[in-house]
């Protein structure tokens, strides 16, 4: 799948676009804000890197568009500050920011032509006509929109909407630009093949971008660097791959993955993890004390089933789904946790059969269940193991 | 084995067609009117147009009418019971001193600057304010607006009564409403919000006009602008603002406010944004509040009746003054008047009505 491909340059293609003498770091630092008495961000810092592509992950309501709004300046923070390169703009008005941004409604001026509204910051500007025509043209070419220059938006489909919003935004080239869950009222093909296009356009401008999302598979294939915030507060931020595969608390290691990591509640005693439903593994490592509750987790592609008594416990299947590339397994452990596993395709299994669930230990994680905090201890994987 | 025909409720007829009457009034197809429905609200229709269009049609021909045809009673229709003749459309032409219609051209030139610049003024301003209600969110403090009011009372009565020279007066209340201000305001922390504010502008209607008047009168007296041009404008400028205000505000408040953050972003000022983006997305509001604020100064006559005598005179002025004088009231040479005096009307209406469409937000937002 191409999606993994891409995933496998990220760590290499931070700052690989290509040279953009305006690219510059964008900073922001302790960001508070508040709506009322609802704490909506909260001692937010993060750093893009000059042509970095970050985005900022997280479910919807955690505070994602606020922080952006913040960056463009639509919205006063009650501290904190927003740094574009080594300029501090926190009090800057949103004009003078030298940021552009994609809106989710993509804002597009209804009165004025595709041509109009892509040359609109050039107009603002004070640029001669002929200057503007010669940029827009260039502008619609990145974006393959050249043909419909003088078409109004209700005149466009939503592709093509979403298109020229983002000419609008290259246009003047900006330091930085800001997107607000640019694909999400796109249908799922579109969506696919335009989060392509941005990544290429992305790439070949070289732009320092902030991509906000509650898509987890955008943030993946798309991001840099991903930043996962929730209720306001950054989780974590890394490549997607450490994200994934070293997810720093429950929040995010159940946020990342589709479906989303298995998680079994018990306790830590006497140096096992322990649950009810006859789950018992022995740990290693600091704080395996006892007493703690504690949550283990595993993601759904490691783990496999098997038959009953050779695996860490024993169920029945629940349901069995095919989704096209694996099938995907339900298990029901106890009475309120239930459990993905994906096995090939080719995997066939009858509804409530007696099954054993099972996978590599060391691919297992483990979390206080109180902080949901990633805990240093690991499972004890058996000598002679696999 | 016998099968046993498993229960089936019995199905319900299909509605039946409704018969007799009934059917008139029932539409022989999808999307199209009942034959009855049409003649009943066709037959409205027409009684309505002929019960407004009458008025039109009675000037028309009156205007057509020798003065012998007006006296002789009412006659309705032209070249059966009278001759139509051109005599009072022909006074138009003459612009001898003598014509009846040579003192209308004052009060026409008049009516054209005050009603238009008047309604241009009104709109601008009313747009503006209009615009900044719905946008920007204002919280004057209870206590300070208290406090503004006292002080105004205070400085009045000091310069009226006790004869105090205004401009101290002024300067002194000024310089006490900055200093009260900021302690007062830190007690009274109750605040007013737009939709007060909105409320207190369209509030000033309230008031009949004609309670108000006297006092504009008496202050233009004073300031000796009687009867100009300048005050005229002035006072319909503030009397329709209230109106302007009320009518654009939903129409600025209805328009996305991604589109001003995005040309925000895009580089553009506050006002660049106005005029550049807001105005033109409201425009359909804009035309049709300009057309009734332009009808409304047009037609004025309160007003003008106090602030004006002979150099700013109006026509509605003129018109209502035309039912005296030695030769009796010339209807004809009224129906002349009051027919050119609609025609600006009408033709700014048609102008302004391409703008009053639909549709204009569409593509603004969302795929
Ligand atoms: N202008 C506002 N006034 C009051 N509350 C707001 C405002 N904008 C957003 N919020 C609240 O702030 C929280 C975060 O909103 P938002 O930043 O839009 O989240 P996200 O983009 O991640 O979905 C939500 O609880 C929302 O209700
Ligand atoms: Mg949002």
């Amino acid at each position: 799948m191409s999606e993994a491909g891409t995933m496998a340059d990220d760590g290499a293609a931070i700052g690989g676009g290509r040279a953009h003498s305006r690219a510059r770091r964008l900073s922001i630092e302790g960001l508070n804000k508040w709506f009322g008495s609802n704490h909506v961000v909260k001692d937010l810092s993060i750093s893009v890197e000059p042509s970095e592509f970050l985005v900022l992950l997280g479910p919807s309501g955690c505070g994602k568009t606020t922080a952006l709004r913040i960056i463009a300046g639509l919205e006063q923070a009650d501290s904190g500050q927003v740094l574009l390169g080594d300029t501090d703009v926190t009090n800057e008005l949103p004009k003078y920011r030298d940021i552009a941004m994609v809106f989710q409604s993509y804002a597009l001026y209804p009165h004025k032509t595709v041509a109009e509204n892509i040359g609109f910051p050039l107009k603002v500007r004070g640029l001669k006509p002929d200057e503007r025509a010669e940029a827009v043209r260039d502008a619609a070419a990145q974006v393959h929109m050249e043909e419909l220059l003088e078409r109004y938006p209700r005149q466009l489909s939503g592709g093509q909407r979403q298109r020229v919003a983002l000419a609008r935004a290259i246009v003047r080239r900006p330091s930085a630009f800001l997107m607000d869950e640019p694909l999400s009222n796109l249908d799922a093909k579109l969506r696919g093949y335009m989060r392509a296009e941005l990544k290429h356009m992305q790439h070949e401008l070289g732009v320092t971008t902030v991509y906000v999302t509650h898509d987890q598979v955008e943030a993946m294939t798309l991001a840099h660097r991903v930043a996962i915030m929730d209720e306001g507060a950054l989780q974590q931020i890394g490549t997607p791959r450490e994200v994934y595969d070293n997810p720093a608390n429950l929040f995010v290691a159940g946020f990342m993955g589709s479906p989303p990591m298995n998680f079994i509640r018990g306790s830590i005693e006497n140096g096992r993890f322990e649950s009810g439903g006859g789950v018992g593994v022995p740990l290693e490592g600091e704080g395996v004390g006892g007493g703690t509750a504690a949550v283990m987790g595993f993601r759904p592609e490691d783990a496999e089933v098997a038959d009953p008594g050779t695996g860490l416990f024993d169920t029945t299947v629940y349901a069995a789904e095919l989704t096209g590339d694996v099938t995907l397994v339900t298990v029901a452990l106890g009475g309120d946790t239930s459990l993905a596993i994906k096995m090939p395709k080719e995997y066939d299994v009858d509804f409530d059969r007696n099954v054993a669930v099972r996978f590599p230990l060391e691919r297992g994680f483990l979390f206080d269940a109180a902080s949901g905090e990633r805990l240093s201890a690991r499972f004890a994987v058996p000598p002679g193991a696999a | 084995m016998a099968e046993i025909p498993a229960p089936t409720p019995a199905p319900l007829p299909a509605r039946a067609r409704a018969r007799g009457l009934r059917r008139w009034f029932e539409p022989a197809r999808i999307g199209q009117m009942s034959r009855g429905g049409s003649i009943v609200v066709y037959g409205l229709l027409v009684l309505w147009s002929a019960f407004v269009l009458f008025p039109f049609y009675w000037l028309a021909i009156t205007s057509l009418k020798l003065p012998v045809d007006v006296f002789d009673g009412p006659s309705f229709l032209p070249w059966v019971d009278f001759t139509p003749n051109l005599h009072a459309w022909a006074d138009l032409l003459d612009f001898s001193a003598k014509s009846p219609l040579a003192e209308t051209l004052t009060p026409y030139r008049n009516s054209v600057i005050i009603a238009f610049c008047s309604t241009a003024l009104c709109v601008l301003i009313g747009a503006m304010a209009a615009y900044a209600l719905a946008r920007i969110e204002y919280k004057p403090r209870l206590g300070n607006i208290l406090v503004f009011v006292v002080l105004m009372v205070v400085t009045a009565v000091a310069v009226g009564v006790y004869g105090v020279d205004l401009w101290i007066a002024a300067a002194v209340g000024g310089a006490l409403f900055v200093l009260l201000a900021r302690s007062v305001g830190r007690y009274f922390k109750r605040s007013v919000g737009n939709a007060d504010i909105l409320f207190w502008m369209i509030s000033q209607r309230i008031l009949p006009p004609v309670v108000a008047v006297v006092p504009i009168y008496m202050m233009f007296q004073k300031v000796g602008m009687l009867d100009t041009h300048l005050a005229i404008i002035l006072t319909y400028t503030v009397v329709n603002l209230p109106i302007v205000v009320w009518l654009m505000h939903d129409f600025f408040a209805s328009i996305p406010i991604d589109l001003e953050e995005s040309a925000q972003l895009d580089g553009a000022s506050r006002l660049m944004t106005f005029f550049e983006i807001v105005v033109p997305l409201a425009r359909a509001g804009l035309a049709a509040t300009t057309l009734l604020v332009l009808i409304l100064s047009w037609n004025e006559y309160l007003v003008a009746l106090f602030l004006s005598t002979t150099q700013a005179q109006t026509l509605p002025i003129l018109v209502a003054g035309m039912n005296g004088g030695e030769k009796g009231i010339l209807w004809w040479t009224m129906a002349v008047v009051i027919i050119i005096m609609i025609i600006p009307v009408i033709a700014m209406a048609l102008l302004l009505q391409r703008f009053i469409s639909k549709g204009i937000l569409l593509g603004a937002v969302k795929g």
